[in-house]
């Protein structure tokens, strides 16, 4: 098998299973940051350097650093996890939905079936040209309901934000 | 294709190229704020003071390495190095250079030209963030957690309006690579004016110098330590070189934003008016090549030192303000101008 998978698959579930039992909120980010690089290396490897640097952009660079920013907002260095984690039901919570996930994932893998086998990528696989040809020509649609998704939670924050101003 | 060896030596003369850089600017900030306050500045060790960052660098490395009783010892020790770690990889896809022709071989000045090296440089640039958060977080200090915040927030903001305005600056070229950006920038524009991005980009290159200052963590923008308010900031508890991966950290980011905005906006390593390759042999036009993209990024480099001792700070809800209600909607309008002249010109 190959090495460099091996690799950094490892490093991510380790990772993975750091962030969800650090008991000190800062450190599980920081386990987050590692799976989501980790990721980052694997998509460079599946010849998509475009996608691993929009996770590193994206989730590492934006969605995380707003998550450890709350983090610094509510919670202070000396304070732990603990009385969060020994509530029962935000335990059953994470039970059902990482079932939910990892159901997801299970039927999401019978598809892989058909594409086991090894073939010659196409010309220009995962580059930045390609992969916008794509975007704009077939996925169109998609590409507009995400956007109109984002601005309704746009508008929806400003709207809860300024109603308490 | 070049070989591993011409592809390790350009990794370890642009690393030491830039930590010389790093090391001549601390000097250069300490002469200039002399120069520009009517007074000497370090002028002891060696001429004009030039062997400071020497002293400087051995006191660092020779002081006691304290770590505060409450602090969380882990944080606080990765802190220093991911903030030193993305600033050094960040010049990778920067090119520092056209190329030399060696023995028939042809070498290009740069270490890695990327197809998504714009992107990469927003990916590396956002990372450096958790270094300031991380030390201000481990540090258990308030100042420090006050100082990791305001970064946080600063960064955050300041990166829609950078990452915008190089995204016009992409949209004008028509390439992720920097060094085909580069190549763009040859020849004239209008009959008269050089090729280069400034003439075309004036507003997208504000928006990106100012919101560079941001990053960067520069006067005015150097909220995150300001030390009339919050002691040093996120570095409040840092000593030793702890402290001064921070402080040469920041120095190696000036370098890269301003070799990038000279790719970007000063024409990389093109003269106006001039073809060097027609005229120069092969060798010394790489050199000559270099040499021109380096005087351009030592006047950035320079234009550093002269706004931090010149610029008042802001304050932090002004700070704030800018970014989010000036430079978001200008670097906006920027971009759908940029689209239109393109859409009309192509």
């Amino acid at each position: 098998m190959d090495f460099y998978f091996w690799l950094f698959a490892t490093m991510a579930v380790c990772a993975g299973i750091f962030t969800i039992a650090a008991r000190d909120p800062l450190p599980s980010a920081l386990g987050l940051l590692t799976v989501f690089i980790a990721c980052a290396a694997l998509y460079l490897h599946l010849h998509a350097p475009l996608i691993a640097i929009f996770q590193v952009t994206i989730y590492a660079g934006a969605i995380l650093v707003l998550v450890v920013f709350v983090i610094m907002l509510l919670t202070s260095p000396d304070e732990r996890l603990s009385l969060l984690q020994a509530n029962m039901s935000y335990r059953i919570m994470g039970v059902v939905l990482g079932a939910c996930i990892i159901g997801l994932l299970a039927a999401g893998t019978k598809g892989l079936i058909n594409i086991v086998g090894s073939k010659a990528l196409p010309d220009g696989f995962g580059s930045p040209a390609r992969f916008g040809d794509l975007f704009y020509r077939n996925y169109l649609l998609h590409f507009e309901v995400a956007s109109v998704l984002l601005l309704v939670a746009l508008i929806g924050g400003i709207y809860l934000a300024k109603k308490n101003l | 294709m070049e070989g591993w060896g011409i592809i390790i030596i350009k990794i370890v003369f642009i690393w030491t190229w830039t930590l010389l850089i790093a090391t001549l600017m601390t000097w250069i900030e300490r002469r200039g704020a002399g120069l520009i306050q009517d007074r000497l500045g370090p002028n002891r060790a060696g001429p004009f003071g030039i062997f400071q960052p020497l002293a400087d660098g051995i006191k660092l490395f020779t002081k006691e390495d304290i770590v505060p009783e409450k602090a969380h010892k882990i944080l606080f020790a990765l802190g220093p190095i991911l903030f030193a770690l993305p600033a050094f990889s960040a010049y990778a896809v920067v090119p520092f250079g056209d190329k030399i022709v060696l023995g028939g071989k042809e070498i290009i000045l740069q270490v890695a030209d990327v197809s998504v090296g714009f992107l990469y440089i927003v990916a590396i640039g956002s990372m450096s963030v958790y270094g300031i958060v991380l030390g201000g977080w481990g540090s258990n200090n308030k100042y420090s957690i006050l100082g990791g915040l305001r970064s946080t927030a600063q960064l955050i903001s300041y990166e829609v309006p950078w990452g915008l305005a190089l995204l016009a600056a992409v949209l004008l070229y028509g390439t992720f690579s920097l060094r085909d950006m580069a190549f763009a920038q040859q020849g004239v524009f209008l009959g008269f004016l050089p090729n280069w991005g400034i003439f075309k980009q004036p507003l997208g290159f504000i928006l990106f110098m100012v919101a560079a200052y941001a990053e960067a963590n520069r006067v005015p923008f150097d909220l995150p330590e300001a030390e009339s308010e919050i002691v040093a900031g996120y570095h409040t508890e840092y000593g030793s070189m702890r402290l001064g991966l921070y402080l040469f950290g920041e120095y190696v980011n000036i370098y890269t934003l301003s070799a990038l905005i000279v790719t970007l906006y000063f024409g990389a390593w093109n003269l106006p008016y001039v073809d060097m390759s027609k005229f120069l042999g092969p060798v010394a036009y790489g050199l000559a090549s270099f040499l021109v993209f380096f005087l351009k990024v030592a006047f950035f480099l320079w234009l550093f030192v002269w706004v931090r001792w010149t610029v008042p700070r802001f304050r932090y809800d002004q700070v704030m303000g800018l970014g989010w209600k000036s430079l978001i909607p200008l670097a906006l309008i920027n971009l759908f101008i940029t689209a239109l002249f393109v859409q009309f010109t192509a």
